[in-house]
């Protein structure tokens, strides 16, 4: 056994150096398969929102015509009714501390207003949660899980889930109150997947009072990317700020995330095959003009010093941060609108003397060519297949107490998420939280102006976060001054490799 | 001491002094980053990020402290971890004894192979055991219970090969003598190998407490149930969002630390005593 | 031959609790691990297919994986001999009958309570050295926030890690190198001395082999601390300022927030044996090359 060692160390050194190929191109190719293509839609070709394409053929020939729903677990909701004990559900979130406490207030509400049904909540991080959610098996999964908006063609993939449109079907479930791109957004081949629960956007953060000393106009920030430019100009060069904009390359928001908000903005496609919503997605579209300018016009604000780099801002506030730096302030960033409340809350304490609370300004995102809308982030319901039709059907139950209006203008109120129906904002405690404070009220405005066009529901991917990951990297690059087309190309080619890698996996 | 040898020329003046000062400073340095850790406990929120005026003695507080142990449930997750890593450690100390006497005093065929084994087990990474590990004791039934937490953590090879390290320095001679004697294994280990090592024994007792404390990995992975969750994982629940309370973290941790410190104490006063009782006779 | 065979049942009877738990626990979570390194799964698990064994030379030869080694091999080269230096160094300092040496053991001990992850997060609050830095707001995972400076830095990085991980560890080599240090015979000080050997060489003439198990057991406990660092990626750097990203380490690279790896079991798998291959050839290697100078019984 002494041997293995020695032996182990001369493999792996006649194994050689670097091979030059990527991690997740190792192992044998997979089989290729004699099948006619799935179709794809040619450049430019659109189908409306929620329609697909036809399914692949195959070499087998079709028993029915069925649909891709009928294909699919089916969600009894009726099941609910003949219950004589109450059925226990499990729910994992993704949410952690006061959050989940929040959660579970829910959950006592609703276990207390009927007997029927009992809900407990685990919490856990998303990416615990996701992690063994993966792991498990039918045994010991739980009922429903939180699953943030990138994970929808994993859980797709997965065959673990009830299809939300099947039990809103089977119920006769009353949709019209939701905002559309919400459903859309998790929706994807013509099923309605989940349900949307926590819902944010990116908004514009700015500093009023940098914008009055610049002689801009505090309640006219940016519109177009062009705007901002020009805004950060005058800022600059009046003094009234060290930045115009505080960007950052994470792949959560500005090195990810941002690209797929502005491919949206300019009313463009992310991937292909509509963003993955017509049929699978094979590659990614970004490394075209849009891309390369949108890129270029960043790094360009960068070398002209309107705009300073944060780098990774991994804990996600390093951008924010830059707008109290008290020796070389920007005046600009966009963040999530989920931190709008927590920053109120830092600018209140008094933590800078020199910004307060009421600097604050909250605007949509700016975009190319000032287009509204935007995508939608944050997580959304899903339920489990159990193969038991009393759960599912309590399941759907829970789910739609949670995204009844009450609840939703109640959970919106408290956390600072946006309500997924118009409805909820007409009730208290939203009502007065949104007339106290509109600066909540942008990013759900922002939301509502979104064209109703396919390129407004964002890119549906199997690898999703891993694709964001190496879109980060490459604008990580940019920002440091690579060049930005062959960048922005080898980002899209390991794009690329990861979402065939997937689909030759999942699909 | 051993290392006294020397003491007659050192314990004079200037070079005790030379090494006072030495020490202090050491000290300053490793202590440094644990100071500034208290102190954030120790202060109210909004103090405790008021820097560089943190990390000064002043406006301390135990309401930080107190705020953690209530909100995290700390004395459960306390005593659950406390009940786990002691019996952990017992266990780890009998293994690993046992089996490091075998690879020390015995030959017996298959000696290496097994040592190999043994070897390469401390080597595999931890998250690549927990995924299976997780299913095993799942099948098993002993998910969210206390023997799924203990049993898989009851014998490291890092132990063994620590009792090991000590057992080699033991002179052949000695052990020669003593089947001469007639002495068998088990009394041989007891009375002879076993006080020989004490220094190392407590040395290991106190590692695998701490490891065993510390855990993190595996009580997340099939702890779920507020009954039998340990401190490790506990400490999740104070990460609020609240600016008041930023502290709170830092908080339960220095109170998850607290017993690890009055352990480490208590061993010192152990090392101590062992250098006259460890000291082999020519 | 029959002496051989006659500890037998002995020893089966002492090496068989240690054996079992480590069989089951360990050993077995090994194998399966091995046997699916071959294959590409889905996210679940459930659906594979056969990517033959040479995945394991794919990977190994893989940009990201030679990248990440190259990193981690940095990390252990700066962790592992000055954690050593510093843990003897210490140990010999404090090994010495003076008042309140009690204390002063204590403190050099300490390190050893905390945990990876508390390390990591006292020193992330040490790295940042501006005043009025904002706290955190929302969801970071610790009330904290990363500073530009060293540990955003892609050549301060990888160090600030090592010096956090050197930190935390030293509490460990400090005890253990103590314990060993008793155990040394007074005699052989005693000979020493009186053949005329000074201090310093008594110390490499009498101290420095008898530690030699203890220093060999400590090295290889501290290079697979290095080859396995991931608590200290996550919350320091999460793998490093982009785009070079030089705190990578193999660990994180695959059990990272972001890893690539981390939805196919398969291809996870394939990594995590290639990493215990890796760390297996350098305890091997330690073992030789610490072997000569190791000084057993007397």
């Amino acid at each position: 056994m002494k041997r293995v060692a020695p032996l182990t160390l001369a493999a792996l050194v006649l194994m050689g150096c670097g091979s030059g190929e990527s991690i997740i191109t190792a192992g044998r190719e997979p089989p290729v398969v004699t099948q006619p293509p799935a179709p794809t839609l040619a450049p430019g070709e659109t189908l409306p929102v929620g329609e697909t394409l036809p399914p692949a053929p195959t070499t087998i020939a079709p028993t029915t015509t069925a649909a891709l729903l009928d294909t699919l677990p089916d969600c009894p909701t009726d099941a609910l009714a003949s219950v004589t004990t109450p059925v226990e559900l499990t729910m994992w979130l993704g949410l952690t501390g006061p959050l989940a406490d929040q959660m579970r207030q829910l959950a006592d509400a609703y276990n207390a207003s009927q007997s029927k049904v009992h809900v407990t909540m685990i919490e856990a991080s998303y990416q615990q949660t996701i992690d063994k959610y993966l792991q498990s098996n039918q045994e010991n999964r739980p009922d429903l899980v939180q699953m943030p908006e990138y994970m929808v063609q994993t859980m797709v993939d997965s065959r673990t889930a009830v299809p939300a449109e099947a039990c809103i079907k089977s119920s006769g479930y009353d949709t019209s109150a939701f905002l559309p791109t919400l459903l859309d957004a998790f929706a994807t081949q013509g099923v309605n997947w989940s349900m949307p629960f926590n819902i944010s956007n990116p908004v514009l953060f700015y500093n009023k009072k940098m914008f009055t000393a610049a002689g801009l106009d505090p309640e006219k920030p940016p519109v177009s990317l062009d705007d901002m430019r020009a805004d950060s100009q005058a800022l600059v060069s009046s003094g009234a700020a060290t930045y115009g904009v505080a960007l950052d390359s994470n792949f959560d928001s500005g090195g990810g995330w941002y690209i797929e908000q502005w491919f949206a903005k300019a009313g463009e496609f992310y991937a292909d095959n509509q963003n993955g919503r017509a049929a699978r997605a094979t590659k990614v579209l970004y490394n075209n003009d849009t891309g390369v300018s949108l890129l270029t016009f960043l790094q360009s604000m960068l070398n002209d010093g309107l705009a300073v780099n944060v780098g990774d801002n991994t804990s996600g506030f390093d951008n924010l941060l830059k707008l109290g730096d008290k020796d070389a302030p920007a005046a600009m960033t966009i963040a999530t609108s989920a931190a709008i409340g927590p920053v109120l809350a830092v600018l209140k304490s008094g933590q800078f003397p020199q910004f307060t609370g009421d600097d604050l300004g909250i605007a949509p995102m700016p975009g190319p060519g000032g287009k509204p809308g935007a995508l939608v982030g944050g997580a959304s319901l899903w339920i489990v297949d159990s193969g038991d039709d009393a759960r599912t059907a309590a399941a759907w139950d829970f789910t739609t107490y949670l995204t009844s209006a009450q609840v939703q203008s109640q959970w919106a109120s408290e956390t600072g998420y946006l309500p997924v129906r118009t409805d909820a904002q007409t009730l208290d405690p939203l009502q007065t939280t949104w007339a106290t404070d509109p600066r909540f009220k942008v990013p759900y405005d922002q939301l509502q102006a979104a064209p109703d066009v396919p390129t407004s529901v964002g890119p549906v991917v199997g690898p999703l976060l891993e694709v964001r990951t190496v879109t980060a990297q490459g604008v990580a690059a940019i920002f440091g001054g690579a060049d930005v087309a062959s960048t922005l190309a080898d980002s899209a080619s390991k794009a690329d490799a990861l979402i065939a890698d997937y689909n030759s996996r999942n699909g | 001491m051993a290392a006294d040898i020397g003491a007659t020329e050192t314990t004079h003046g200037a070079r005790k002094v030379g090494r006072y000062v030495l020490l202090v400073f050491v000290a300053i340095v490793v202590l440094f980053p644990i100071y500034a850790t208290l102190m954030q406990a120790l202060k109210s929120g909004p103090d405790s990020i008021d820097h560089p005026k943190s990390l000064l003695p002043i406006n301390l507080t135990l309401d930080t402290m107190r705020a953690a142990w209530r909100i995290g449930d700390l004395g459960r997750l306390l005593v659950n971890s406390l009940f786990v890593s002691i019996v952990v450690t017992i266990g780890v100390i009998v293994t690993s004894v046992l089996a490091a006497y075998a690879f020390a005093f015995l030959d017996f065929p298959g000696k290496g192979l097994l040592f190999a084994f043994f070897l390469a087990t401390l080597l595999v990474p931890a998250e690549l055991t927990v995924v299976v590990n997780q299913r095993t004791i799942s099948s098993l039934g002993w998910i969210n219970s206390y023997q799924g937490l203990i049993v898989p953590l009851l014998a490291t090879t890092f132990g063994t090969f620590l009792v090991r390290q000590v057992f080699l320095t033991v002179p052949k001679d000695l052990r020669e003598a003593a089947a001469l004697d007639g002495v068998g294994h088990f009394r041989f280990l007891g009375e002879v190998a076993v006080p020989l090592c004490r220094p190392t024994l407590g040395a290991l007792a106190l590692f695998t407490f701490l490891g065993t404390w510390n855990q993190y990995l595996w009580p997340s992975a099939i702890i779920t149930d507020d009954e039998h969750r340990t401190i490790q994982i506990g400490l999740e629940r104070l990460k609020t969002g609240d600016v008041d309370k930023l502290n709170l973290v830092t908080a339960g941790t220095v109170i998850a630390a607290l017993p690890i410190f009055i352990v480490l104490i208590a061993f010192q006063r152990q090392l101590v005593r062992g250098l006259t009782a460890g000291a082999v006779k020519g | 031959m029959k002496r051989r065979w006659r500890q037998f049942p002995v020893a089966i009877g002492m090496l068989a609790p240690s054996a079992i738990i480590l069989g089951v626990f360990v050993v077995y979570p090994l194998i399966h691990s091995i046997q699916l390194g071959h294959l590409r799964c889905d996210a679940t698990g459930t659906r594979c297919r056969d990517g033959g064994w040479i995945q394991y030379v794919d990977v190994f030869r893989s940009n990201e994986f030679q990248h990440a080694l190259f990193n981690t091999i940095g990390l252990a080269l700066m962790t592992v001999p000055i954690g050593l230096v510093l843990g003897i160094g210490l140990a010999v300092l404090a090994d010495r009958h003076l008042r309140g040496i009690g204390f002063f053991r204590t403190v050099f001990s300490s390190t050893v309570a905390t945990s990876v992850a508390v390390a990591s997060l006292i020193f992330f609050v040490l790295l940042q050295p501006e005043v009025g830095l904002l706290p955190h707001l929302f969801h970071g995972l610790f009330p904290v926030l990363k500073d530009p400076g060293l540990l955003r830095d892609p050549n301060t990085a990888m160090p600030a890690v090592a010096l956090s991980s050197i930190w935390a560890s030293l509490g460990f080599t400090f005890i253990v190198i103590t314990a060993a240090l008793q155990g040394i015979p007074r005699e052989l000080y005693e000979s020493a001395f009186v053949d005329g050997a000074g201090g310093w060489t008594r110390f490499t003439n009498v101290t420095l082999p008898m530690l030699g198990p203890t220093i060999l057991f400590t090295s290889v406990v501290l290079t697979t601390r290095a080859f396995q660092a991931y608590a200290e990626i996550a919350l320091l750097t999460g793998g490093g300022p982009d785009p070079e990203r030089p705190t990578q380490t193999v660990a994180y690279l695959i059990y990272g927030q972001n890893s690539l790896v981390k939805n196919d079991i398969g291809l996870k798998s394939t990594s995590a044996v290639l990493l215990f291959l890796v760390l297996l050839v350098l305890a091997f290697v330690q073992f030789r090359g610490l072997d000569k100078r190791v000084h057993y019984g007397s």
